[in-house]
């Protein structure tokens, strides 16, 4: 459907030097495929999808779309864009317009599809995505998440062979990317040929048939989940599919700011979409602290999340420590067993720097 | 409505009350004038004797309308100007009279162009020739003494000619000089250029300059002949070309008349004796349409083309080419450095000032100018007030460049610029007010003539700020249609 090859892109900035955020992306999309875009930011995965579209046209390489080359100079872009759609980070509304006049402005001007026509096909689309009541909002009324989802139904509405997905969720509060990534979920099910850069890996496994890890403006490795999740074949996939999220506290004296720790935790677990985890982390660091840790001052504190797995862990780190603070006749079975219903499993190694124990949430 | 109504009646008895309080002032010489508040008209020979004297203070008002009520409302003591001016029937209805008349006399005579000697020699032999037969006479009797100062009378000498125009220039209009009424010109000073005209076969083009402006019509070639009381003084001779003096006059020293037995009139016969000589005696009314007309006439002219120019400079703002916006910058700076009636004089006594280019159209290019700067920035504020995002999603749903600007990004910028277009446009209309000095005669121009005529200020003013009101709000009710549409389908 889509063949890319050798596409390049460098801007030039207006003091004269250039970047380089496209090098050589080569790639055939078939129908049907849903392909997700990871990799570490600024490698170019935004600039991947709006080269496609034109809207930020390539400097160099070739894209055919069904056989045409779209980069010809007499292309009619339009033309292209109408059969490419794009849901933004931004989500993008047109703030003038009701929700319904959203999503059905473009099939009426540019389909020239009636009015009775267009509407009905737009409270339809509405209503796959759980907003057919909001069609008489103004953009300004609703949530990021119902904004996102309305931005979907509107590129629905042009009936595109394929949809390209920037970043559709990084603009949302944690709370409402369920919502978006259940739409998400809906299409590929159905057969939508989509391609999403997104940073949420345990999205990407779930809902892809196909994987591209971008790095350095090349599509760095190019498989299925299972392939670049499970078993990457190359070394800086495997750093960025396996790494450990983590926020690291140096714990020194008693005076120290354990209100602050608390809700810096707060936005970690908020921020990894483990909010449910929170008051359980929270918990076991007071904990810890009171009957345990405040012997062995100063220790390390951290909270980690593997994105790829989905374990979270809390753990104290006390250097050039050889016995485990557990031992310590302040741990009793009342506390241990408060402990143990606080997390699924607690984790006591001696390390090369000083003894951890590690309570996986 | 109730209240506007108070402050309507509480004006008009303060107007009606201003010249209660009068004492009876002796004055037999111009050393009596000492410690005492004197005013007169600017530019005149008066003001640049009496500015010589630090015994006594002097204000000087651009119309006599304006000078009789600086007496009248108690603003100064005593007033100066030509005898003839305040004459008998006028000083009688105002309650004024002369205190003494000075023995100086001043030579008054038509003053022309450097180059223009010759015209100047023309005109100097139709007034001996006048003289002689006794014409000059009977216009001296008419104008001066006769039948104008008993009764009022009108009458001009017709026009004739098909030659180029004869451009005249008058920074007077007071009877009996020079004054304007229903749509002609009268006085002394207009039968003396129509008999020069019909001499030289030319018809008259005349036009009311404000004082201070005047003498550049002169210098700059916009007119061939000033007149409005000219008096022949060295400093202008050394710079201008006089004919032959034609009268001398008597300048006067007037003050309030204690004796005067004023009329007592209601507040009802009040108005009713001010709108009919505001509007009704001499056609007067014609002056306020007209007025109108010119103000309605330049202001809009001034928003479309203004608008249009907006829009280019706006292009040239957001250019590629660093020239472009250079030039923008520029033009904004010399725009915002400059009060809008130096650039409109600017423009009429220089840029155009050898063309043939109306008035009309110098004041609508000199206010457009102003307008396009301001309708560029308003332009540039709405435009990118509008996310990028905007337009990227009209472009990704399919749209062209130029539908998505249309259909999507100007909706949104109109809604942003209006409320600012609209206050420009209201500040336009009344900056418009300034059209006076290069002889439109606009809405308040309008006022300024019918004051010269009634010597009655609060009538016309007030007549003329309610006019004002009336068209600001219509501005806003015509802007108000541009709004887009709530619903776009």
């Amino acid at each position: 459907m889509i063949s890319i090859s050798h596409l390049s892109k460098t801007y030039h900035n207006p003091d004269g030097s250039t970047l380089q955020v496209l090098r050589d992306v080569n790639c055939e999309i078939n129908k049907g495929e849903v392909i997700s875009i990871i990799g570490p930011s600024g490698t170019g995965k935004s600039t991947l999808l709006r080269a496609m579209n034109l809207l930020d046209p390539p400097t160099g390489g070739s894209i055919l779309f069904d056989g045409e080359d779209i980069l010809a100079k007499d292309y009619p872009v339009h033309k292209l864009r109408q059969k490419m759609g794009m849901v933004f980070q931004n989500f993008n509304l047109f703030e003038h317009m009701t929700v319904l006049e959203n999503v059905m402005y473009a099939p009426c001007k540019i389909l020239k599809m009636s009015l009775e026509e267009a509407r009905e096909e737009a409270l339809s689309l509405l209503r796959k995505v759980g907003l057919a009541d909001r069609g008489d909002d103004y953009p300004s009324n609703l949530s990021g998440g119902q904004k996102q989802r309305v931005a979907i139904a509107r590129c629905l509405a042009m009936k595109p062979q394929v949809i390209l997905f920037d970043e559709p969720t990084s603009a949302l509060d944690p709370t409402m990317v369920g919502e978006v990534l259940s739409v998400i979920r809906q299409l590929a099910a159905e057969g939508m040929t989509m391609l999403i850069v997104t940073h949420l890996m345990k999205f990407a496994r779930d809902v892809s048939t196909r994987i591209f890890y971008m790095q350095d403006g090349i599509i760095y490795e190019d498989g299925t989940p299972e392939q670049v999740f499970e078993k990457p074949r190359r070394s800086a996939t495997k750093a960025f599919v396996q790494r450990i999220r983590k926020q690291v506290f140096e714990i020194d004296n008693s005076e120290f700011d354990f209100r602050g720790m608390e809700s810096t935790i707060r936005a970690f677990c908020i921020k990894y979409n483990i909010a449910d985890r929170c008051d359980r982390a929270i918990e076991i660091t007071d904990l810890m602290q009171e009957v345990v840790m405040s012997k062995y001052m100063p220790y390390t504190l951290r909270i980690t999340h593997s994105e790829l797995s989905g374990e979270s862990a809390v753990d104290f780190m006390v250097e050039g420590l050889e016995n485990s603070p557990m031992k310590d006749p302040a741990v009793d079975s009342a506390f241990l067993k408060k402990l143990k219903a606080l997390s699924s499993d607690i984790v006591e190694e001696p390390t090369t720097r000083g003894f951890r124990i590690k309570i996986i949430l | 409505m109730k209240r506007f109504g108070t402050i309507v009646l509480s004006l008009l008895l303060l107007s009606s009350c201003g010249a209660e309080k009068s004492r009876n002032l002796d004055i037999r010489s111009e050393a009596d004038l000492s410690g005492l508040r004197v005013a007169t008209i600017t530019g005149s020979s008066y003001e640049m004797d009496l500015s010589k004297r630090d015994d006594i203070s002097l204000t000087c008002y651009n119309a006599t309308s304006d000078l009789l009520q600086a007496l009248l409302t108690g603003k100064a003591d005593v007033i100066v100007h030509d005898e003839v001016v305040f004459n008998p029937r006028i000083r009688k209805e105002n309650g004024i009279k002369i205190a003494f008349l000075s023995e100086r006399t001043s030579a008054t005579a038509l003053m022309f162009n450097k180059s223009d000697s010759e015209l100047a020699e023309a005109c100097s032999k139709v007034q001996r020739r006048m003289f002689d037969d006794g014409s000059m006479q009977r216009l001296k009797d008419f104008w001066l003494e006769g039948e104008y100062f008993r009764t009022g009378e009108l009458k001009h000498i017709p026009d004739e000619g098909t030659g180029e125009p004869l451009r005249v220039a008058t920074c007077a209009s007071s009877a009996p000089l020079s004054f304007y009424v229903d749509g002609e010109w009268y006085g002394i000073e207009m039968d003396l250029v129509r008999e020069l005209g019909r001499e030289l076969g030319r018809p008259l083009d005349i036009k009311y300059y404000d004082t201070g402006s005047c003498i550049m019509t002169l210098k700059t070639g916009i007119a061939d002949v000033l007149c409005g009381c000219i008096f022949i003084t060295p400093e202008r001779e050394e710079q201008f070309c006089f004919a032959e003096p034609y009268h001398y006059y008597h300048p006067a020293y007037f003050v309030l008349d204690p004796d005067a037995d004023k009329e007592q009139l209601s507040i009802w016969e009040w108005i009713k004796k001010s709108i009919q000589k505001t509007f009704i005696t001499e056609n007067r009314w014609k002056f306020i349409t007209r007025g109108l007309w010119a103000t309605l006439r330049i202001t809009i002219l001034a928003i479309l083309l203004g608008s249009l120019l907006g829009a280019l400079l706006y292009r040239m703002k957001i250019s590629r080419h660093p020239i472009d916006r250079v030039i923008a910058r520029l033009y904004n700076s010399f725009i915002s450095g400059i009060p809008q009636l130096v650039l409109l004089l600017i423009l009429f006594y220089i840029v155009f000032a050898r063309s043939s280019v109306p008035p009309d159209l110098v004041a609508v290019i000199a206010f457009a100018m102003y307008f396009a700067s301001s309708a560029a920035s308003i332009y540039d504020t709405s435009l990118s007030a509008i996310p990028r995002g905007q337009t990227e999603a009209g472009l990704a749903l399919g749209f062209t460049k130029v539908q998505t600007f249309m259909q999507i990004v100007l909706p949104q910028a109109i809604r942003q610029a209006l409320p600012l277009f609209k206050g420009q446009c209201i500040s336009l209309l009344k900056g418009t007010s300034i059209v006076g000095y290069i002889a439109i005669n606009d809405l308040t121009r309008a006022g300024d003539l019918i004051r010269a005529r009634t010597f009655d200020a609060l009538v016309p003013l007030l007549l003329i700020t309610i006019l004002y009101f009336i068209m600001v709000w219509l501005i806003g009710i015509l802007l108000n249609l541009l709004y887009p549409k709530k619903h776009v389908l």
